[in-house]
């Protein structure tokens, strides 16, 4: 008898959870996570990385057609449009992260947006913010069965791992699939898990993200028509498990008794200040107070005076990158980050462009970095910290440490700077009343009737700014 | 619209500036010798033993893709396309008549299709590997405008290089060689294979080819559960329309790592998908590079069934004949008092009561039960009459597997034998170590082609049947390979 408890009660538990128990807490958060993903997305889709990925889609057409995040006059197959949109999403690395450590809306945002314009009757706000939150729930549920995904990643990018999972299950439950059908849309989607991380820091990493929406998606659609996966994938070693070296998997409680809880209720997501991996927010903090300390002490600031630099950085080798050539490379370099902090003062969206990559005086600086590894520097985003420290011509010296930088969990964005960033992003793209309309309708979703109102508003660009930047393609 | 395409690239490299830095550092890595291999090897680096080899493996891929497109899964697939997405005249479906999808969704189809029954090749070490390559190779060249079609060589030469590479990548793992355990192999190598060689067909320059392979990397890998189970050929399905996806995106100019093949510790590139792995470089197709199918020949199946139960079959297929004597008889399961099978452990093909025609594909217990009722095993062996017939289930309930320390998981050593112990007390036993379609002991052509025939005409009318089978004889001298194209449905 086939031991398949544990996918039942993940199938049981996406059919039956329902909007009673989304708590005020999970509301709150999940409501944030899909401003800020809704915004990073608006701003991704300027990248080469979306170009392309847009032309290629662009070869596949349908009769369901769903939006284009920022594009007012392209529409796509739903899995395709939950593709690039996933794709822009994880573009500049901009997008939330939790812990253990995933990038969890994006993968399941897009393939909802998608999905919901496509159904026969739209879904209400309500009903898509339920959806979201089983995605994220299944994700940090499946995370939880390793020890090995509490820290930095080395071998699986986790998105691609459990991020397609939980993109099937938010589709499914946004179907409304019977609970069989939820467990046999793990096991498909299953079979699409798994990236292999020399692909982050390159061009492609955006597509883990915007491949698990689509999968997944895709997933849920095919076990609606009745395909059939193994109804114990979760359960078996050599189904969900082969993603882990240690993998110990735990049923779901039923999602009726009152032991509940959701696992966004325990723990928060981090939301980025700077488009680059979770890591360099840490170095950044550090880089800028230990520049604040010198400029303090000696009355100015100038480069010249810096005979070298040591950053204290736990242990990990795709973050790890003295001289990065592509933008894709400098925001997965520690050096980078913090020289960047040094010589500006700040990072910010611009600092990653080929002209500030490229500039001698950033060159100068990264040649003087040296990195350490402390030992009691856990590569893992609820221990790690980072150290700064500048010695001078004249021998001085002037260190900082950041422990938890302002967006990790432990100190969130205030609503006020979460909504800030999101205006920024989306004003790249959309027009003050897109702008306006998504902040509106993403604030008072519970009580949306129609959800589709989002889309329209995610179409409404400024023409200006259509014109102006039609020119930044590949 | 490929020649634009080319043109477009030309100049997209002199602009590629900066990137070019970070690619030149890398030029003498493994993946940057794969690249360099898919894009400089030409259609006279093929001897005529792999163009030989290589026509059988095309010709059994169609029939066995042929019958699939009679399956449930297939349908189910088909339609979720069709569905989905609306239709594209493009490329042609298998098996049916005025059905095109886009590319990668013909793909898609077409390899659900020549999985779906587990009647397509095995290689050593283990993987399914034409189902990944074939059908992207004929969705790309349905794609391909019609004054500009691959001629039959180059042709060839793309379905080549698709094995070569997943024979060269899975020869980095020594636990490449076992039955696999953790990950389908063609969810890992054959979605690399699919990708070289539409990257070959789209005469892709060294460093697209590369990024095509590390796109790749990042659409493989499907964990063994799902073997035995509905969703298993849609392993072959992706792997074939995810490498062309990864090959159309390399075209387009997206970029990925440049040390996917390559083991860098603490960032894993393809070896995430591996236990043990060591990459060795590709020599250039000029500096004496042999093709693996050269050294290795292909498995081809004689039922619908995994690998290992060809085995059991034969060996209980010997036990019938004895029981029945010369001439046709039955075996009555009342006689029996025990039937032993010494097996390779491997806990996915161990199935004493299989449930479904899935389960029953992988089920040593099921195949070797109906080769001593019927004398063989064939594709009828698996539908629901036959499967649940009495006296099959009465004959299941006596096995026991033994796991002889002998008796290596791997499709190169192993051996299967049954011994069957009478009410009377007779035991007779009987012993496979080389099945009939085996590498080893290879389908003669005549055995190859009555295969194809039986697979073929279950969907084609019989003129299709014969003309494919002349078409594939000479696709290394046809100039155009349309009439292949126009014969699939």
């Amino acid at each position: 008898m086939l031991r398949k408890r544990i996918t039942e009660s993940f199938g049981a538990a996406i059919h039956a959870l329902n909007t009673a128990q989304l708590t005020d807490g999970v509301i709150n958060r999940s409501k944030r996570m899909i401003l800020d993903t809704l915004g990073v997305g608006l701003l991704g889709t300027r990248t080469a990385v979306f170009n392309k990925a847009l032309m290629y889609s662009q070869m596949f057409t349908s009769e369901e057609r769903s939006t284009v995040w920022g594009k007012s006059d392209i529409i796509l197959p739903p899995h395709f449009a939950a593709f690039v949109n996933g794709i822009a999403v994880h573009s500049m690395d901009f997008d939330d992260t939790w812990h253990p450590a995933t990038h969890p809306s994006g993968a399941v945002l897009p393939a909802l947006l998608a999905l919901a314009e496509t159904l026969p009757s739209q879904p209400s706000g309500l009903d898509l913010l339920l959806a979201f939150n089983v995605g994220i729930e299944v994700q940090g549920r499946l995370m939880r069965f390793s020890r090995e995904a509490y820290n930095i990643p080395e071998r699986f990018h986790p998105p691609s791992v459990v991020g397609v999972m939980g993109s099937a299950a938010a589709s499914a439950k946004l179907l409304g699939l019977s609970p069989a059908q939820c467990s046999h849309a793990l096991a498909i989607a299953a079979s699409s898990a798994g990236a292999p991380l020399a692909n982050a820091a390159t061009q492609t990493k955006p597509l883990h993200i915007g491949n698990a929406a689509r999968r997944g998606l895709e997933a849920a659609q095919l076990a609606q028509i009745g395909l059939e996966g193994n109804p114990a994938i979760l359960d078996m070693d050599s189904g969900f498990g082969v993603y882990y070296k240690d993998y110990t998997p735990s049923a779901m409680a039923d999602s009726a008794c009152s032991g509940f809880r959701w696992t966004l209720e325990n723990q928060n997501v981090a939301v980025k200040r700077i488009p680059a991996h979770l890591g360099m927010h840490w170095v950044v903090d550090a880089a800028l107070a230990a520049r604040a300390k010198l400029e303090n002490t000696v009355g100015y600031f100038d480069l010249s005076q810096i005979r070298h630099i040591t950053l204290r950085v736990p242990p990990s080798k795709y973050v790890n990158c003295p001289f990065p050539a592509t933008e894709h490379q400098a925001r997965h370099s520690f050096q980078f980050n913090a020289c960047s902090a040094l010589l500006d003062n700040k990072v910010t969206v611009a600092s990653y462009s080929e002209a500030q990559i490229n500039r001698p005086a950033l060159k100068e600086l990264l040649s003087k970095v040296k990195m350490e590894t402390p030992k009691d520097n856990q590569p893992s985003f609820d221990t790690m910290y980072c150290e700064a420290e500048i010695e001078t011509d004249e021998g001085q010296s002037y260190a900082a440490r950041c422990d938890t930088f302002y967006g990790h969990w432990r100190k969130p964005l205030s609503d006020k700077d979460l909504v800030g960033k999101f205006r920024v992003n989306a004003s790249s793209v959309l027009s003050t009343e897109g702008v306006e309309g998504v902040i509106d309708v993403v604030g008072n979703i519970e009580r949306v009737s129609d959800c589709s109102i989002l889309g329209s508003y995610l179409r409404m660009t400024s023409s200006s700014h259509a014109q102006l930047y039609s020119t930044r393609v590949l | 619209m490929m020649s634009k395409l080319q043109k477009t690239m030309g100049a997209l490299s002199a602009v590629r500036g900066i990137h070019s830095a970070a690619v030149e550092a890398h030029e003498d890595t493994v993946t940057a010798s794969f690249g360099k291999f898919i894009s400089e090897v030409k259609p006279q680096h093929l001897s005529s033993l792999v163009l030989h080899r290589s026509k059988r493996m095309v010709l059994d891929s169609i029939g066995v893709g042929l019958i699939g497109s009679t399956t449930e899964v297939f349908e189910l697939v088909l339609q979720h396309c069709q569905h989905m997405y609306a239709p594209h005249d493009i490329s042609s479906v298998y098996g049916r008549r005025g059905t095109r999808l886009s590319p990668t969704l013909a793909a898609f189809v077409n390899g659900v299709a020549t999985h779906s029954m587990d009647f397509d090749d095995t290689w050593h070490p283990a993987t399914h590997p034409s189902g990944v390559v074939l059908p992207a190779v004929l969705a790309l060249s349905d794609m391909m405008p019609s004054n500009n079609k691959p001629s039959g060589l180059d042709f060839l030469l793309a379905f080549n290089v698709g094995i070569e590479i997943q024979g060269r990548l899975m020869r980095f793992s020594n636990e490449a060689h076992n039955i696999p355990k953790r990950f389908h192999p063609p969810s890992v190598v054959g979605t690399m294979g699919s990708a070289a060689a539409c990257a070959r067909l789209l005469s892709l320059d060294h460093s697209q080819c590369s990024h095509a392979l590390a796109i790749a990397a990042s659409l493989s890998g499907a964990p063994m559960a799902n073997a035995a189970t509905q969703s298993k050929p849609l392993h072959i399905g992706n792997a074939s329309r995810l490498g062309l996806e990864a090959a159309l995106l390399a075209s387009r100019g997206l970029e990925a790592s440049s040390l996917v093949l390559d083991a860098v510790a603490g960032v894993a590139g393809i070896n995430a998908f591996f236990e043990d792995y060591v990459p060795q470089p590709l020599e250039s197709p000029n500096d004496g590079h042999t093709f693996l199918l050269e050294e290795q020949d292909m498995g081809f199946k004689r039922f619908p069934a995994h690998l290992g139960m060809h085995w059991v079959a034969d060996a209980a297929a010997s036990v019938h004949k004895l029981l029945v004597g010369v001439g046709p008889g039955t075996v009555s399961p009342a006689h029996v008092q025990e039937i032993q099978l010494r097996v390779p452990k491997s806990k996915y093909i161990n199935r004493p009561f299989p449930e479904s025609e899935h389960e029953a594909r992988h089920s040593f217990q099921f195949n070797a039960c109906s080769a001593l009722l019927d004398g063989e095993v064939t594709v009828q062996s698996f539908t629901p009459a036959a499967m649940n017939r009495p006296e099959l289930l009465a004959l299941l309930s006596h096995v026991h597997l033994e796991h002889p320390h002998d008796n290596p998981a791997n499709f190169n050593h192993m051996y299967g034998e049954v011994q069957v112990t009478l009410v009377g007390g007779d035991v007779l036993k009987g012993r496979c170590d080389t099945f009939y379609g085996h590498w080893r002991n290879p389908l003669s052509d005549e055995s190859l082609r009555k295969k194809f025939r039986s697979n073929a005409g279950v969907v084609l009318p019989s003129e299709k049947v014969e003309r494919l089978i002349e078409v594939v004889e000479e696709l290394d001298r046809l100039g155009n390979c349309t009439p292949l194209l126009s014969q699939l449905q």
